[in-house]
């Protein structure tokens, strides 16, 4: 051993032998497929948006009178401040994208049934942590298009029955659109949601180790194939792939595609077309179809069946002859998705 | 896939990751060198635009070349987002293709610069073509020139002239800064104007029939009355129904921030004998500042913020109309935001002004407060903000108790007592209602239109020349060497006339004014007041030669 090695490991009660143990956990070796290994994606896009969006903060000033001049200095004055912000804002995209690809893999292959309902339910959790992120991120920029999402957004969750004044109070730091409400958002995109996320990643990765990783036996598999493969460097080279892929497109993304600034948000102009960021058109497309509580509800119920859905398809498994409803549902659900989110997209209303 | 194919992937994305990083690093360095001017800056021609740049820069290269130079051009703003029309407007016409118009007006700036074009629509300077039916104007197209065409008087040697065209100096003159009222050519041989193609809101012209008399080429083209056109007055009075010319101060068509900013660019119509603005301010430490500091001026800055950017000297743009530090960095495209006296008149005015923009005129106290939607003062602590990045509250305070004190003596020495001499001359059949035909009509205009004018912008820029020598000396000299001696000999002329109770009634005037304290030393003498002067000077300089 190294005088360094023999150093640290004076001083930190973890042997080599006991890292090596916990870092080269077995990998089941369906994981060998790129598919099933894009787990680690948004994690890992939430590792660049923790770097760049500390870097964004240095200069973002969360009032409106500075907020945009702030963001429209990152782009033209700051050094490479276009090229961060730009990152950031594609990492995002990403990451919202990883997130919903993530869990069409995980229901498609049935990987939330018991006994792992409790880590669908905290996946779900950080979905909507990661919408919730995106949704205040854009609403910093302070343009007239983000002005105005954020303030449809917060007059839709005035409908939700019961709580929904409430709740648009606590996001808008009053009833209307504020001084305090840039800086409420600000907290919550750069502190609140993302310590969230952090807490929520711990729980879902820790929940994984517990119960080992599901495993998956494939038709075209030879009879000799091994269950298992080592973490270390196989799998470790594997992510480190995908790290570097990602890392590449979105390079590529921020200067080809840099993120634009549109024009200063004005409360007393309101657009002729106002659209959310493309990851809400299917909420907003569903909120045109039916009106007001309705519309609101419906979609509250249907975000319960998505929280709900293990039990759901356990009893339905069990008491009715539909072994397979979750892959129909699933069809259903990602074509809905899918059609709603281009409809909302090619319409200007 | 093997680890070691693996291996060989992660090295080749390193890499490739590692150029992307080198492209960015040179993308920036690139970019830095643009704004610092080291390096032109990289134009992309958007494809519609793409036939019009190639044909344009054979044809008028200095077009394209100007364009090149925008900031339109960086950011991918071609021909036809300015010059593209809709097949109804008035002076639309195929062009190769695509359906343009010549004439780029305040309305089609709005399509990307909506804000600022609504600020410009509310300013004076949107109004600049009201003199179209003013007392300048009447001195342009009929004192000057004639409101019509007429036969030449003798040949030209080596020019065939068989009309005299009557507004020639309006269309030259007035109307090059303050706009003209832009025609097309009717099939009857006279003008089409806004009036008669009466847009609609969108700048659609409504009556057809007016629509159905525009002269237009073989090639479809709408001409336009060469009087009206070419013309960047800033008070156009455009064909789509909107006021003014954006090119008036953002020359096309490179539309430099640059130029803008600087005071030559207002110096086209600022400057003369009747508003000298831009002499004055190169008369004043402003601008002597700003000849000797141009270099640190950073003209060539994004936001141009005065306090950030620079704040080496103020250049017009600087106090009227940019942005700084204390307001945000909000530009105004309204300069009479900060304008707190208006100099245009023979009596200045007070701008408080109404829910239109207009200067309320209202005396009675309550109700002119009801009216005032902008008051002087608001309009004056904008113009502070600005003044207070190089000077004290104190200072600021002081110099404008100086100026006001300027502007009032001007309003009641002078210019009231103006007024009332020539009420009366008027109202007692001593002059005729027509201007200029009476010699003193001219002393009058001179007064106020051009001396009065210099003395007061001479005090509003801190200029002590036009104040003084340009401004009030000949303010007064003509107001007690020509008027009051010009009136009085009208009046003579009355009384032998037999118009003794005109003569009365105006003489009653004048004796009226002169009476008053600050004129009595004009017929009564100021001996004891000279005799004082003489002794101050002889204690501090000495007992000089006799003048």
């Amino acid at each position: 051993m190294s005088a360094v090695g023999r150093w640290l490991g004076d001083r930190l009660p973890v042997s080599g032998q006991q890292f090596r143990e916990l870092t080269n956990e077995p990998v089941p070796y369906h994981l060998k497929r790129w598919w099933f290994a894009l787990g680690g994606t948004p994690a890992y896009l939430f590792i660049v948006q923790i770097f760049t969006g500390i870097l964004l903060a240095f200069y973002y000033e969360a009032s409106p009178s500075a907020a945009y001049a702030s963001v429209e200095a990152i782009t033209r004055d700051v050094s490479f401040g276009w090229y961060i912000r730009s990152i950031h804002k594609w990492a995002a995209t990403l990451m919202i994208v990883a997130v919903i690809l993530h869990q069409i893999r995980v229901f498609f292959t049935g990987a939330y049934r018991k006994p792992r309902e409790i880590n669908w339910i905290v996946g779900m959790c950080l979905l909507f942590c990661t919408l919730m992120t995106g949704f205040t991120g854009y609403s910093l920029v302070y343009e007239q298009l983000s002005f105005w999402g954020a303030t449809v957004g917060a007059n839709i969750t005035d409908t939700v029955p019961l709580i929904g004044g409430f709740l648009k109070r606590m996001m808008l730091a009053g009833d209307t659109y504020n001084q305090s409400t840039l800086s409420r958002f600000f907290i919550l995109h750069a502190a609140v949601l993302p310590v969230t996320i952090v807490l929520l990643l711990a729980v879902h990765i820790t929940i994984i180790r517990l119960q080992g990783v599901t495993e998956f036996r494939f038709r075209d598999e030879e009879g000799g194939t091994p269950r298992t493969f080592n973490f270390f460097p196989d799998h470790l080279y594997t992510e480190v792939i995908i790290g570097l892929v990602l890392m590449v497109l979105l390079s590529a993304l921020a200067t080809i595609l840099p993120a634009t600034l549109g024009p200063p948000a004005d409360p007393l102009q309101t657009p002729e077309v106002i659209k959310p960021e493309w990851f809400f058109y299917v909420a907003f497309r569903w909120l045109k179809l039916f009106s007001g509580t309705a519309a609101v509800l419906s979609m509250g119920f249907i975000v319960f069946v998505m929280f709900a859905w293990p039990f759901i398809d356990g009893w339905i498994r069990k008491h009715t002859r539909f072994q397979e409803a979750s892959v129909w549902v699933g069809i259903a659900g990602v074509l809905t998705i899918v059609g709603m989110t281009l409809w909302e997209a090619l319409v200007r209303h | 896939m093997t680890l070691e194919t693996k291996r060989y992937v992660i090295a080749a994305l390193g890499g490739l990751f590692l150029v992307s990083l080198i492209l960015v690093q040179w993308m920036e360095t690139a970019r830095k060198a643009e704004e610092a001017g080291l390096r032109p800056p990289h134009i992309s021609v958007p494809a519609e635009s793409r036939e019009c740049v190639e044909c344009h820069a054979e044809e008028n290269p200095g077009i394209v070349v100007h364009w090149e130079g925008s900031t339109h051009a960086e950011k991918g703003v071609g021909c036809l987002e300015c010059h593209a029309a809709a097949l109804e407007e008035a002076d639309s016409y195929l062009h190769h293709g695509e359906q343009i118009a010549t004439i780029v007006s305040p309305r089609d700036c709005a399509r990307c610069h909506d804000h600022e074009a609504e600020e410009f629509a509310q300013s004076h300077h949107a109004a600049a073509g009201n003199i179209l039916a003013s007392l300048d104007n009447f001195l342009a197209e009929t004192v000057e020139g004639a409101r019509m065409a007429f036969k030449p008087h003798s040949p030209t040697p080596g020019k065939a002239v068989d009309m005299v065209n009557g507004f020639a100096s309006a269309f030259s003159g007035c109307q090059q800064c303050h706009g003209s009222k832009v025609a097309l050519q009717s099939t009857d041989g006279g003008r089409i104007t806004v009036d008669d193609l009466q847009p609609d809101a969108d700048g659609v012209p409504t009556n057809l029939d007016a629509v159905a008399r525009i002269v237009r080429s073989e090639e479809g083209r709408a001409l336009l009355h060469a009087g009206t056109w070419p013309n960047t007055g800033i008070g156009r009075l455009n064909l789509d129904g909107s006021r003014g010319s954006c090119t008036a101060c953002h020359s096309r068509h490179d539309f430099s921030p640059r130029r803008a900013r600087q005071p030559e660019n207002c110096g086209k119509c600022h400057l003369g004998p009747d508003h000298p603005q831009k002499e004055i301010y190169e008369e004043s430490k402003h601008g002597v500042a700003f000849r000797d500091l141009k270099d640190d001026m950073n003209l060539d800055a994004g936001r141009w913020v005065l306090g950030v950017d620079y704040a080496a000297a103020p250049t017009c743009a600087t106090c009227h109309m940019s942005g700084n530090i204390r307001n945000g960095g909000r530009v105004t495209h309204d300069p009479g935001e900060r304008i707190s006296w208006t100099n245009r008149p023979a009596v200045s005015l007070v701008m408080d002004t109404d829910i239109n923009h207009d200067i309320v005129t209202e005396t009675e106290p309550d109700l002119r407060r009801s009216l005032i939607h902008d008051s002087a003062e608001q309009k004056r602590d904008r113009m502070k903000e600005v003044c207070s990045h190089c000077h004290t509250d104190d200072y600021v305070n002081g110099f404008y108790r100086q100026y006001d004190d300027l502007i009032i003596l001007y309003n009641e020495k002078f210019a009231k007592s103006g007024l009332a001499i020539m009420g009366a001359l008027l109202s007692n059949g001593l002059r005729t209602p027509t201007q200029f035909d009476d010699e003193v009509e001219w002393t009058w205009f001179y007064l106020w239109h051009h001396e009065g004018r210099r003395a007061r912008h001479g005090a509003s820029m801190m200029a002590p020349d036009y104040t003084h020598w340009h401004g009030m000396y000949e303010v007064a000299e003509r107001f007690y060497m020509e008027l009051i001696p010009q009136t009085r000999e009208i009046v003579q002329h009355a009384r032998e006339g037999g118009r003794g109770n005109a003569a009365r009634a105006v003489e009653q005037v004048v004796d009226e004014i002169l009476a008053r304290p600050e004129h009595v030393w004009f017929e009564e003498g100021a001996e004891a007041q000279a005799e004082r002067i003489r002794q101050e000077m002889e204690r501090r300089y000495g007992r000089g030669q006799e003048q």
